[in-house]
């Protein structure tokens, strides 16, 4: 079978780091983010991470996310066939944003046989583990059928876990419905998320973050031996290196720790810390 | 000579003297005596003004008085004295039929020198033929049903079995099966939730006795109260009198003279009221009479020509008021449906008791803790009542722990655990485990889910502000009466005359500053900004915490302090 140029296309919530995406010419359509009667493309430039989530903390009513027009999605695929012949869409869970429709529309006018759509289940890194293992297996391959085998056993050995060091974002995101259920409850709590097939679902409730913390930690020794370790954090830069230091018996050399995606963070809120994790069982 | 148990054991349990009667009914009052509060509690029918258990125990004083002082080895002459004393300390209906089983029993055994099986037989035919015409309209569900059902019993046995241990443990057992019919002879107790209080009482009494004559130790054995489990929705409807005028007057008294017609004083008085009750003999005769208006049966009485002596008259509407009241407090608890394992806590004050059922899935909250520590039986109670098969009982007091462990022990049918959690926040915490347990797929199992939750026990620190009710010296700690004091994890920590004040040492006796969040649960006359105002006091001092402020409602506790 004759090898193909493929090329992977994603939306901005996956994180990952530019020197990457530039690699392997991975295209990333940017998410909205909204507040202040102004709307802000994210994509590194118009709102910096470290900015957005020390005004975050203050900024009410709480930023509203969106998705691009479908006429981006359009766009990046007109500029991806200009060498490929296949693409490969992989992007953010139908059940919590507007974006794989963008794109479902945008493709619509190129041939359905050229372009293969999907939906991670995933956000973040681990959206962001699909997309690069995607692109690797690709430029390894040239072979459709591969890439999107590699998908599929990527998505059966990974895991997302985010602790929250508050409900109070994801209650007012208004996507996630028992986060929203939680208003007017009493007591204050960490969540521990388990994101799995688009559905953000409540691990575990502590009380403090400390707890929250040691939990990741177990859950990602649960899902060792790893391939592939994302710690992602909101404005957490110091627990995102306690957490690999805890992590160092299990860490994989390509480690990755981001300060993560403004459109995730905005849902998360600051204070955040999560690990996306790829077992090295998706291999076999 | 007198005889003791390894006399009677000698004569193979078949023949008991006066002087190891008297040692039987030593055992009968003070298990009563033990227990009086549990009868009490029972008492709906036919007022319900929660006094069964005092009444039968000053009968069963009374008529113990008689004896106490006697030394009677002649089983029939102990009897009628016992009899007699019983007769002149009657209180309620419960115990005036009581003083008629023993006038029963005395005349059955009038002329007998020792107790055998088939005199037993012959007292309790007897005492029950006493006890039913005692009462104008006798009702059955009450103390003469169990009454009955132990003398069927017990003529049964005889016939065959003539070891006296045996027919007292068949009387036991036969009173304690009667006992768990009574409610569904008498609509009233199932609606109220509860057996017969008489019939309790007298049951009370023989299980005393059999264990007097076992030689077991009366005085530190506890037992399960035997409230039914379906719990009336309606107690409150159940209990209001059908009379307009409520409730009334319970009037008793005893009338001395010559020649008095027992029968026509007892249809005398009962014209004048309900629950008439008019028992004795041409020279003494004891009324009992509910009314509404007193002076009528003393008038009535007086211009018959008789002495009256022993006149007790009580408000018994008002003590159906005390009772309702009484029984409302107890019953604030909180019943919540929940799938899976279930928990059973402990809590006082409005809103950690919304806390532990609404936020944090609590099946069911007995009202209590420090001051009013619930029982075995509430526990098997609660037990009883949630629909769940897997339970785990959360104590939150240590005074509180040993309940919940003998209910574990005790239940029959249901898988019970106890995560033995020792405070309020402690509680708190492992409930938090506990919906982590619950919402695990699959869920985890009752064993797992208490080891989870007991593994949270230890880390969260505890600090209770209250008020010292005396001067105390501890551990080189001066405390005045009145003044506040900080208890970290049950040990008196701080003490002083501000409250903010005890707050700040407190947290820094317990090293707050290594931990992450503090959470003060403010109890009863404490306002929401009192205690905001106080947090950000205590802030300035602790600025990496994180404060939480949450209304308890607790009495005594202004402050219960979770450090975590």
């Amino acid at each position: 079978m004759a090898f193909k140029n493929i090329r992977i296309i994603t939306d901005s919530t996956c994180d990952i780091p530019a020197d990457l995406l530039e690699q392997h010419k991975i295209g990333v359509a940017p998410c909205f983010i909204n507040y202040g009667g102004n709307s802000y493309a994210d994509d590194g430039v118009q709102l910096t991470r470290e900015q957005y989530y020390k005004d975050l903390r203050h900024i009410r009513p709480v930023p509203k996310t969106s998705a691009f027009p479908p006429g981006i999605a359009e766009q990046l695929l007109d500029e991806a066939f200009q060498e490929a012949e296949h693409v490969v869409i992989l992007c953010v869970p139908a059940k919590l944003s507007g974006v794989y429709n963008a794109f479902r529309l945008g493709a619509s006018n190129f041939p359905s046989e050229k372009v293969t759509l999907i939906d991670s289940g995933q956000v973040a890194m681990a959206l962001g583990w699909q997309v690069l293992i995607a692109a690797e297996t690709a430029e390894a391959t040239g072979d459709v059928a591969q890439v999107l085998d590699a998908i599929k056993r990527v998505r059966a050995n990974q895991r997302l876990y985010a602790a929250l060091d508050t409900l109070e974002y994801l209650m007012h995101s208004g996507r996630v419905g028992w986060a929203s259920a939680s208003i007017g409850a009493l007591l204050q709590i960490k969540p521990i998320l388990d994101v799995q097939d688009g559905e953000v679902k409540q691990y575990a409730r502590v009380r403090t973050f400390k707890r929250a913390f040691e939990a990741l930690v177990d859950l990602a020794h649960q899902q060792a031996p790893l391939d592939r370790l994302g710690i992602l954090h909101t404005d957490n830069e110091q627990g995102a290196q306690d957490l690999r230091e805890a992590l160092k018996d299990i860490v994989p050399e390509n480690t990755l720790i981001l300060n993560i995606t403004p459109t995730i963070g905005t849902h998360i809120g600051p204070g955040g810390l999560g690990i996306a994790t790829v077992s090295q069982s998706w291999k076999a | 000579m007198a005889m003791t148990r390894a006399q009677f054991r000698e004569n193979g349990n078949l023949i008991c003297d006066g002087y190891l009667l008297k040692d039987l009914a030593v055992g009968g009052v003070q298990w009563l005596e033990r227990n009086k509060e549990q009868v009490n509690q029972l008492n709906v029918f036919p007022v319900p003004d929660g006094d069964t258990g005092t009444n039968m125990l000053l009968t069963m004083r009374g008529a113990f008085g008689q004896i106490a002082d006697i030394e009677e080895p002649h089983v029939g002459r102990l009897s009628k004295a016992f009899a007699d004393g019983a007769l002149r300390h009657a209180r309620g209906n419960s115990g005036v039929i009581l003083s008629q089983i023993w006038a029963g029993v005395a005349r059955a055994l009038d002329g007998h020198e020792l107790l055998d099986a088939s005199s037993v037989a012959d007292a309790c035919v007897s005492a029950v033929d006493w006890a039913y015409r005692a009462v104008e309209k006798p009702v059955e569900g009450t103390i003469l049903t169990v009454s009955r059902d132990i003398k069927d019993a017990v003529v049964q046995k005889t016939e065959k079995q003539h070891d006296l241990v045996s027919i007292l443990k068949t009387m036991v057992f036969a009173g304690r099966s009667s006992l768990r019919r009574t409610p569904d002879m008498l609509p009233l107790l199932k609606k109220a939730g509860v057996v017969d209080s008489g019939g309790q009482g007298l049951v009370f009494i023989l299980e005393g006795m059999l264990r007097a004559l076992c030689g077991k130790d009366i005085s530190l054995v506890d037992v399960a109260v035997p409230i039914l489990g379906q719990q009336a929705e309606t107690w409150q409807e159940a209990l209001v009198p059908e009379d307009e005028e409520g409730y009334g007057y319970d009037v008793q008294f005893l009338m001395h003279g010559r020649d008095m017609d027992v029968a026509k004083v007892r249809t005398d008085i009962n014209a004048m009221g309900w629950s008439t009750l008019v028992v004795g003999d041409s020279n003494l005769i004891k009324v009992h009479v509910h009314v509404h208006n007193p002076a009528e049966p003393l008038n009535y009485a007086i211009s018959s020509g008789a002495d009256i002596d022993d006149v007790v008259v009580e408000n018994m509407h008002r003590q159906y008021e005390q009772y309702v009241q009484a029984r409302a407090d107890r019953e604030g608890d909180v019943l919540t449906e929940t799938e899976g394992v279930g928990v059973i806590t402990v809590a006082t004050g409005k809103g950690m008791k919304r806390l532990f059922a609404q936020e944090l899935g609590a099946a069911y909250v007995i009202t209590g803790g420090q001051t009013m520590n619930p029982s075995t039986g509430d526990f098997l109670a609660a037990i009883d009542k949630i629909p769940n098969n897997d339970i785990i009982l959360l104590p939150n007091n240590k005074n509180v722990l040993l309940s919940a462990r003998q209910a574990a022990e005790q239940e029959q049918h249901k898988q019970v655990r106890v995560v033995p959690s020792a405070t309020v926040p402690q509680g708190i915490a492992a409930m938090f485990e506990y919906v982590n347990a619950a919402n695990m797929e699959p869920p985890a199992t009752l064993d797992d889910t208490t080891e989870m939750m007991t593994e949270t026990l230890s880390q969260v620190v505890t600090g209770e502000i209250t008020r010292a009710t005396r001067d105390v010296e501890i551990d080189g700690l001066e405390v005045r009466a009145g003044q506040f004091i900080g208890l970290i994890d049950d040990v008196l920590k701080v003490a002083g005359n501000d409250l903010t004040q005890v707050a700040r040492d407190l947290l820094r006796m317990a090293d707050a500053s290594r931990f992450e969040r503090v959470t003060l649960y403010y109890g009863e006359g404490i306002g929401e900004s009192d205690a905001r105002a106080m947090v950000a006091i205590l802030a300035d001092s602790f600025p990496d915490l994180e404060f939480e402020v949450i209304s308890g409602g607790q009495p005594l506790y202004p402050y219960i302090i979770s450090i975590e």
